[in-house]
């Protein structure tokens, strides 16, 4: 919202500089965006008069002039405009002048000629971004007098942000009340128009509200024979600093009393109010009405409509009705203040979709009282700049007197709450100065809440009021005296923030994706049928993620183009899954995402990619951190290459699962081969039981330590090789594993060399060769007869 | 000692001070002192020698033996340990060859700032509570003091789900998901993703928010001005900072903190927007009628709540210029963290 100093001033003798004005308005919770200043950058420009012009001696396109500035002899100024002639008067920059440009002005000689100034154009006085030539000013303009005061520019236009909650703030009005409460100053206004004029209201129109609920007042006033025109300079020039295109001088007066006490005006062409009748009803079911911007809108009976005994000429609070409004050929004017109830408005316009001024204030709470003089001060200015004859009194409809709210303020309560230490009649001062009426209970204070602050319901919000008066900034600072009660964090934070730790630690990078995903994503990335969005802000963000495997893929592609291939991502977040009915369930889930080479900083080994065993072993890790014994079989995710990809399982629940992207999949989009994706659930790891590691004893006797290699057949496979190690090694075997595969020279087709280490160990003696023989023996024969797997 | 002799020490002394291998130092050993010898010939030879010539002779020949003997080790051992010198540095490397490791990863900078300031307030005794994303209306505006076609639901457009559920579009329905189950005193932060319908260079639709709740018997506006001076100052160092009155409907009353801006030192810059100054956060004392949702005692019990958004710390902190970035998954941003 836009609001003038000059405009201010009507109210306010304040004389505090506008940076000034704007910290205190700032400090006080009115947030001021902007301080413009036109004229600040504007120093030494005057009212020239041109009294000679002629060539220059020594360029053809530059002339010299001697202009007179009334301040001693006209000076010399070398000037490549044009556009003026003897007797013109222009902006002159005299020397020392400083243009919003940055530029300065100082003695200059001009191809041999001293030219001591500079004669403006619009774009020189930043007013304009055209240059053509220079600004001539009207013969009215005095010589001599700053340019800055001749056009207007000393305004100074604050651009103020006010919160929902201060609908009072919403007009110079407003904002002056502030400025007297911040500043301890008197506001006072030029006395207002009244509800005098000729003939009686009562035989012009007459007044029914049927829903008093939703229309507490209406008030309406007569104005005849307005000449419907141009609004006079002064009312044009404050509309315009706002912001407000200047429409006719009936508009132009509604729109400035809205300003001036924040008010909503509406006009209407009497002549066109059939019946000579005022009816505030609801909108019929199918009723239909243009609105003033000629849209033909549908009403429904939740709407407020003013109506006149056939149909509604306008949409309570929210926009007039095209047939009734105001033209040229007008003569006779209804005006209409009134209020309107603020979610009845707030719905029709949302629902329409037409805010509107009018509707921004009906919403945040308009002053009841003000109807009555919004009108007469209508009424006065259409006397004023229109001619218009007003028609005595007001038809004032208020079946209801609001009665003021009470509240009781408790001098003890203010000061536990803002934590200092102020007295009753300290509290009154504050309240006093914000125009609040205020009576003393003892040690409590209770204040009659005027109408326009809607903001004040209870204790709470004048408490507010006494610490925006006393000053957030001088409140003291202390500590909580408290602690709080205990709650750790909970399993699943802590299995988060240490895989999030042992993936950075690894290469991972963490991404975070937007946890809505376009309508149309491929089948194989869903769980589930995803929630949908009511109000997507667009299609690629429609619906709710049931799985972090599109995003991640979505990553992994975006960078892929980028020509990074070497990607190592995970993301950690929540997806969402309906279940029964419309009842939702959020799962914390973590998802891995691998692109090209396993170990890309590794000159030793060749760039090999990623594959399902790398992928594998950094999952079987992320169970390690935590002791969780992962299982993995074959998957069947059709997201997934059919073969390589498996089932993560932990305690018989499937926790996740991984693969490489089908070569389907990626082949139609032009992807590389070589992307692993694997997702688990980490609400699901969480739960499970991670047990307290209890010492064994570092064994006392040692190990033999046995290596077999196998010729294994393709039938064949590990798990099956060290189900029958681990079987006939028993409580002697202390470890075996995996530790070469080798195919290719030397090793017949069809088959893998597949080498063995075995521990053995015996914790209450030594063992010994001939104990273990046995075993290896049983072994090496069942590994034969079951698995057709030999001794290589 | 002879003269035969003599010259056969001689011999033996130029003949070792041209050998330049082991290798030779061993044909050496053996031109002397191997079976056949001169030294071992000479010993041979002394059976035929008279008795009393045998023993002079003989002790003269062994003490020849001796110190050749000896040199021949000492410069055996010498050669050895240049040999295996040259040895061990003929293995030398190309030292400038990089090491091998897999380069640690990055956290998001999202979640690096969120850590940040969940440290500083963990270490102030506050604890860390969550709650859904997607959120009953009436946690994430009514018990919040936001009553439907309240003007205030414009600070905040709204995604909405077929089932009328809401994207939370703050964090501050856990705290009264926190009050519900929690008896005070306590002091709570609540962090996670947020969602309003809003989306250019410093708005996303999605971005995180931390949200901190402290209620007790005498807790006082002056309590949370020292507490969340304590936080930014840990945060962005000691600096100027100021309270200005706000508007929100759970607060009241309401306040935003301004710290001075980190780029200009108060001069004033693009980012302040000329001001000098830096909105951090939104604060308040917690609204009665909040309490009321919660079935607090408005009269035994005050407090104060504040928020604040994660992106704008994270893009003042690392001078991030479009929140875009932050969720684009870019390797050439986030491999910056
Ligand atoms: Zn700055």
């Amino acid at each position: 919202m836009k609001i003038l100093l000059s405009w201010l001033k009507d109210y306010i003798d304040i004389n505090e500089t506008p940076e000034k004005i704007a910290d205190a308005l700032n400090m006080a919770g009115l947030e001021v965006e902007a301080v413009i200043q036109p004229g600040k950058n504007l120093k030494q420009v005057v009212v020239g008069k041109i009294l000679n012009k002629g060539p220059h001696p020594d360029a053809d396109k530059l002339s010299l002039c001697s202009v007179d500035v009334n301040r001693g002899e006209p000076l010399q100024i070398v000037c490549g405009a044009t556009n003026m002639k003897e007797g013109d008067k222009v902006p002159v920059a005299m020397i020392g002048a400083k243009l919003p440009s940055g530029f300065e002005i100082s003695r200059a000689k001009i191809r041999g000629i001293e030219s001591f100034g500079m004669m403006c154009s619009r774009k020189e006085l930043g007013i304009s971004e055209e240059h053509a030539g220079l600004y001539i000013l009207p013969e009215s303009a005095e010589v001599g007098e700053d340019i800055v005061k001749v056009l207007g520019m000393d305004e100074v236009i604050f651009e103020i942000s006010i919160t929902p909650n201060r609908g009072d703030a919403l007009s110079h009005l407003g904002i002056a009340r502030e400025l007297s409460a911040i500043f301890n100053l008197p506001l006072h206004r030029e006395p207002l128009g009244n509800d005098e004029g000729e003939g009686r209201i009562d035989d012009e129109i007459s007044v029914e509200i049927h829903e008093d609920q939703l229309c507490p007042r209406y008030g309406a006033r007569v104005v005849k024979n307005v000449k419907v025109g141009p609004s006079p300079e002064w009312l044009r020039d404050r509309l315009e600093k706002i912001g407000i295109r200047s429409i006719n001088n009936v508009v132009d007066v509604t729109n400035y009393i809205m300003l001036d006490i924040g008010h909503p005006m509406h006009a209407f062409d009497l002549a066109r109010i059939k019946g000579r009748k005022i009816i505030v009803r609801s909108a019929k079911s199918d009723e239909k009405m243009t609105t003033l911007d000629e849209q033909k809108r549908n009403l429904d009976p939740s709407m407020l409509v003013i109506a006149d005994s056939e149909a509604p000429v306008a949409l309570a609070g929210v926009m007039g009705g095209f047939e009734s409004s105001v033209t040229e050929e007008t003569k006779d004017i209804l005006l209409e203040a009134a209020s309107f109830d603020p979610v009845c408005v707030r719905k029709t316009a949302k629902r329409l979709a037409m805010m509107s001024e009018s509707s921004y204030r009906f919403e945040r709470g308009t002053n009841i009282d003000n109807i009555p003089i919004a009108l007469n001060e209508a009424a006065k200015l259409l006397k004023n700049i229109a001619g218009a004859t007003p028609v005595k009194g007001i038809f004032d409809a208020y079946p209801k007197q609001e009665i003021l709210r009470q509240v009781r303020v408790r001098t003890k309560r203010v000061n536990k709450i803002i934590g200092i230490n102020l007295t009753a009649s300290q509290i009154e001062t504050y309240l006093l100065r914000l125009k609040l009426e205020t009576r003393k209970d003892g040690e409590d204070i209770i204040v009659s809440v005027p109408p326009y602050r809607h903001d004040l319901e209870m204790e709470a919000d004048l408490i507010e009021e006494v610490a925006r008066m006393y000053g957030y900034n001088n409140i003291p600072e202390t500590l909580p005296a408290i602690t709080s009660v205990l709650k750790l964090p909970s399993p699943l934070q802590k299995l988060e923030n240490r895989i999030k730790q042992h993936l950075v630690s690894i290469g991972f990078n963490q991404i975070l994706t937007y946890s809505f995903v376009p309508a149309g994503i491929s089948e194989s990335f869903r769980e589930k049928k995803p929630l949908s969005l009511k109000n997507p802000l667009s299609e690629e963000q429609a619906t709710m993620r049931t799985s972090l495997k599109w995003g991640m893929y979505d990553a992994l592609r975006r960078n892929i183009l980028n020509d990074e291939f070497n990607l190592r991502f995970f993301e950690m977040g929540r997806v969402f899954q309906p279940v029964a009915g419309e009842i939702s369930e959020e799962h914390s889930r973590i998802c891995l995402g691998f692109s090209g080479a396993a170990n890309p900083n590794d000159w030793r080994r060749s760039q090999e990619p990623f594959d399902l065993f790398v992928v594998k072993g950094i999952i079987q890790n992320i169970g390690n951190l935590f002791g969780l014994k992962l299982k993995f079989t074959p998957g069947s995710c059709s997201l997934f290459h059919p073969a390589m990809q498996m089932e993560v399982t932990c305690e018989k629940t499937v926790v996740g699962q991984f693969g490489q992207l089908h070569p389907q999949f990626l082949d139609n989009r032009k992807m590389p081969k070589h992307i692993f994706i694997a997702e688990l659930d980490l609400g699901l790891l969480a739960d499970k039981n991670v047990a307290i590691p209890r010492m064994v004893a570092i064994p006392e006797f040692p190990a033999i330590r046995r290596d077999l290699a196998l010729m294994v057949p393709k039938s064949a496979n590990h798990r099956d090789i060290v189900k029958i190690i681990a079987d006939e090694g028993r409580k002697l075997l202390e470890d075996h594993h995996l530790f070469d595969i080798y195919q290719g020279k030397g090793i017949e087709d069809g088959f893998r060399s597949m080498a063995y280490s075995l521990t053995f160990r015996d914790n209450a003696k030594t063992l010994t060769d001939e104990e273990i023989q046995p075993i290896i023996d049983k072994i090496v024969a069942r590994l034969a007869k079951e698995l057709n797997v030999n001794l290589r | 000692m002879s003269e035969s002799h003599t010259n056969l020490l001689q011999q033996y002394h130029s003949e070792k001070k041209s050998a330049k291998t082991t290798a030779e130092l061993e044909a050496l050993r053996v031109k002397y002192l191997g079976k056949k010898g001169e030294i071992t010939q000479q010993l041979k030879g002394l059976g035929k020698l008279p008795p009393d010539e045998r023993k002079a002779r003989g002790a003269e020949i062994n003490k020849i033996k001796t110190e050749i003997q000896e040199s021949l080790e000492t410069s055996m051992r010498d050669l050895a340990l240049k040999e295996q010198e040259a040895k061990l540095q003929a293995e030398k490397p190309d030292h400038s060859l990089p090491g091998l490791f897999n380069s640690p990863g990055t956290l998001h900078p999202v979640d690096r700032v969120a850590q940040e300031i969940a440290d500083i307030f963990l270490s102030m005794g506050f604890f860390m509570a969550e709650g859904p994303e997607i959120e009953e209306e009436y946690y994430n505006f009514e018990a919040l003091n936001v009553p439907s076609h309240h003007p205030a639901r414009e600070m905040q457009d709204t995604f909405y789900l077929e089932s009328g559920q809401v994207l939370r579009t703050q964090t501050s329905p856990v705290q009264i998901r926190t009050m519900e189950m929690l008896q005070p005193p306590l002091k709570m932060i609540g962090l996670g993703k947020v969602f309003r319908r809003d989306s250019d260079i410093t708005h996303s639709p999605m971005f995180h928010q931390m949200e901190g709740l402290v209620v007790g018997e005498q807790i006082s506006m002056s309590d949370l001005k020292g507490t969340l001076i304590m936080f930014v100052e840990n945060m962005f160092g000691k600096r100027p900072y100021r309270f200005r009155p706000s508007y929100f409907p759970f607060t009241e009353p309401s306040a935003e903190m301004d710290i001075q801006c980190i780029f200009c030192e108060g001069k004033g810059c693009k980012v302040c927007k000329g001001t000098g100054w830096m909105e951090v956060l939104g604060c308040g004392m917690v609204n009665p009628r909040v309490f009321e949702a919660v079935k607090y005692d408005t009269e035994k019990y005050t407090g104060f709540a504040f928020g604040m958004g994660i992106e704008r710390i994270a893009m003042l902190r690392y001078g991030i210029n479009d929140i875009r970035l932050l969720f684009n998954s870019d390797i050439r941003f986030l491999r910056q963290f």
